[in-house]
């Protein structure tokens, strides 16, 4: 986020470049900083702009586009938030009919809104028609699954068979992310795939068990490799990141509970050891300075897990981390030196 | 008092709005690299990937370290022992963090970042075992929150970290517990600290209006009209809050009838002023605030009257915020070429479109979209009525 609202720009040129006259309520491109000075003197037009430096200009600032956003985003979840909650609470005193009516009309209603309004579909990004459709998108998602929540609480349509209604969930999901280009609806597809492969948030907590790991590491599989396909099809690959991220949080999550598995554990550490190794030369080659991060905290974890492994004596354990963060230190401004400048 | 110097941060500055303009468009390669010349620091800098990991490995080896010493050359220290060598860990890391920023030039780099918040946490926990170890409780213990904020203020002051300034709110908030039992004059006392810190950075920030301080100036006061709302608004800083939102029942009987209803007055008045002002000097942040206390406002407006809550009051709010933000968008796009009063919606920089990238995925996995597996459970039923 740029650094305060005070963010001037004049038309047709660029932002920061003038300083404030109170009595005017205009900048003049003046006292500013020591590169647009050089620019100045260079006699170069940093952006092009229609009149010429020096000259007075009407300043405007940003109402950032961010936080409108945020307040839109607020107000969908909040409202969805009430519907879940008053549809959960007064489903028998509103009755089923009136519930579903209402439902169906939102859902339909958002349907229209956003089918009506689309541009024609391509494979590139395509921005959003109008500054509230991916809010209606994302409303309409939401408002699908209270309904089928619903359904399925008081009528048992799949009797019980949650994977299947998960499953049709994320179909329907990633179908609406790549026909409108939504990074919202695509993590929601994305994790109702991972609801569907077993992987809800609360069982990590709770089983640490070598089935989990196995079907994280499926749907890591099935997710990464949809994912490159799709970019180097050139299909929506902007998403590709979105993938990425995803995939590598899980599979490290996946390695990692492998790890802390009492017994078994070596060919875990061995696959996180070289995830590790492709995450820090992937976020080096690419400059994604993410996926350093990642190798460096969750190869921290799964290494000291190891070397920890049965250590009781307190100076070891404290001995190591002085070590070994230290070394970590040490590797990390190494690695900020060669690559990392970018602020 | 500043530990880099004037130039050194308006370079950084610089720097970094070119780079954001050559992302942006705004300027070609050729413009870029000649500007890139001119803009050198001898400051080193980091991405903030790398600064938060080399943060976090800072934090186990001064934790590790510190811990060590004790294990090895203390065997059941006294809690005073243990104080006075955490207070020679205080000045050790505070001297590190110094000669990581003078010597090796590291700006916002992480490592004396961590050594400074080191230092800060080794003073506070020090100071409690090395002076009031053997008393349960002592009115003089204030002077723990009372070093932890000073010495707070000064790292925002040599360093500029922002949060540390935000610590040194957090340090007052236990200040007056150790001069008042009344409820009423704590909430007082920490809302005239904050309000005195509100107006010397009012003060002070006019100077800074178009220079690289001027962030650091308006988060500051952002930060003050959120602690001033927080501690005056009585529902929100309650303990059993939860328990009283749900019942309806007020936190009246807890404070003076003209206190509460005097908060609850200001709670009203405060929103309008901070949006006000945040709107009339375009500071982003400080708007920002004035909307999020907006908010907690209506949300807390229900507890504070002692009216029961529906469950189709997020669904209100929701169609409120929704609604707001229609209108401010709509409202400034229709002006002459879409501004207003020096705003305009259009989104001007690609940082905004990278954080709505982020963000967007983030809301998404954490969206309430699906029912877990354990919906079907025999606690979870549609039905009677029973918020």
């Amino acid at each position: 986020m740029s650094k305060s609202w005070a963010e001037p720009v004049a038309p047709g040129s660029n932002a920061e470049l003038w300083t404030w006259c109170p009595r005017s309520g205009e900048r003049r491109l003046h006292d500013h900083p020591r590169a647009i000075r050089a620019m100045e003197g260079a006699g170069q037009n940093i952006a092009g702009a229609a009149r010429p430096f020096g000259g007075p200009l009407s300043w405007r600032t940003p109402l950032p586009f961010l936080e409108l956003n945020v307040l839109l985003y607020a107000g969908v979840l909040a409202f969805v938030g009430g519907l879940g909650w008053t549809v959960s609470t007064w489903s028998q005193q509103l009755g089923d009919v009136l519930v579903l009516t209402v439902l169906s009309t939102m859902l339909a209603a958002c349907s229209w809104y956003c089918f009506s309004r689309a541009p024609v579909w391509s494979s590139a990004e395509t921005p959003a028609p109008s500054p509230i459709f991916d809010y209606v998108l994302y409303l309409g998602s939401l408002v699908w699954s209270i309904e089928l929540a619903y359904v399925e609480n008081r009528f048992h349509v799949l009797s019980g068979k949650l994977d299947l209604y998960l499953l049709a969930t994320a179909a329907l999901f990633f179908f609406l992310a790549y026909r409108f280009d939504n990074r919202f609806v695509l993590s929601l597809a994305l994790s109702s795939l991972a609801g569907w492969f077993g992987l809800t948030i609360s069982h990590w907590s709770a089983h640490q068990d070598a089935t989990y790991c196995q079907y994280a590491l499926l749907y890591c599989l099935l997710v990464g490799v949809s994912g490159a396909v799709l970019q180097r099809r050139s299909l929506k690959p902007h998403f590709f990141g979105t993938y990425l991220n995803i995939v590598a949080n899980v599979l490290f999550w996946a390695l990692l509970s492998g790890v802390f598995l009492p017994q078994g554990y070596g060919l875990w550490f061995l696959v996180l050891l070289i995830a590790c190794g492709a995450s820090l030369a992937w976020g080096l080659t690419r400059r994604q300075f993410a996926f350093v991060a990642y190798a460096a905290v969750y190869g921290y974890v799964g290494v000291s897990s190891l070397f920890l492994r049965g250590v009781t004596d307190k100076s070891a354990v404290l001995s190591y981390f002085v070590v070994s963060g230290v070394a970590m230190l040490v590797v990390l401004v190494q690695i900020g030196r060669r690559f990392g400048r970018s602020a | 008092m500043r530990l880099y110097s004037a130039s050194s941060e308006e370079t950084l500055r610089a720097r970094k709005l070119l780079t954001d303009w050559v992302g942006e468009g705004f300027l070609t390669k050729a413009q870029y690299q000649l500007l890139e010349k001119e803009t050198v620091s001898e400051l080193r800098t980091t991405n903030i990937f790398l600064r938060l990991v080399l943060f976090l490995f800072t934090l186990i080896s001064v934790g590790a370290a510190a811990g060590l010493f004790f294990v090895v050359f203390l065997s059941g220290p006294s809690q005073q022992t243990v104080g006075v060598f955490l207070l020679i860990f205080t000045a050790v890391c505070y001297v590190a963090a110094e000669a990581a920023a003078s010597q090796a030039r590291l700006y916002r780099y992480g490592i004396e970042e961590a050594l400074a918040v080191c230092s800060v946490v080794f003073l506070c926990v020090g100071l409690q075992f090395a002076l009031f170890s053997n008393s349960p409780y002592s009115p003089k213990e204030f002077v723990v929150p009372a070093a932890g904020a000073v010495f707070s203020l000064w790292m925002w002051r040599r360093f500029g970290f922002s949060y540390a300034f935000l610590a040194a709110m957090i340090f007052v908030i236990f200040l007056p517990g150790y001069w008042t039992s009344s409820r009423e004059a704590q909430r007082l006392i920490i809302a005239v600290f904050y309000a005195i810190g509100l107006a010397g950075a009012a003060t002070v920030r006019s100077r800074h209006r178009f220079d690289y301080l001027e962030e650091a100036y308006s988060l500051v006061e952002a930060f003050l009209w959120l602690g001033i709302y927080l501690t005056i608004n009585l529902q929100l800083s309650s303990l059993n809050l939860s328990a009283r939102w749900w019942d309806g029942t007020r936190a009246a009987s807890e404070f003076a009838r003209p206190f509460y209803w005097g908060t609850w007055v200001l709670i009203w008045c405060l929103p309008p002023i901070v949006l006000a002002r945040g709107v009339r000097l375009k500071d982003r942040f400080v708007i920002a605030v004035g909307a999020i206390v907006a908010g907690l406002t209506l949300v807390s407006n229900k507890p504070y009257l002692g009216w029961p809550r529906h469950t189709w009051d997020p669904m209100l709010l929701g169609i409120l915020l929704t609604g707001v933000a229609i209108f401010l968008r709509r409202w400034i796009a229709r002006g002459p070429g879409g501004i207003r009063h020096g705003f305009t919606a259009a989104r001007l920089t690609g940082k905004d479109k990278q954080w709505m990238d982020v963000g967007s995925t983030v809301a998404g996995l954490l969206s309430p979209q699906t029912p877990s597996p354990q919906t079907s459970s025999q606690d979870f039923r549609f039905g009677g009525g029973h918020p």
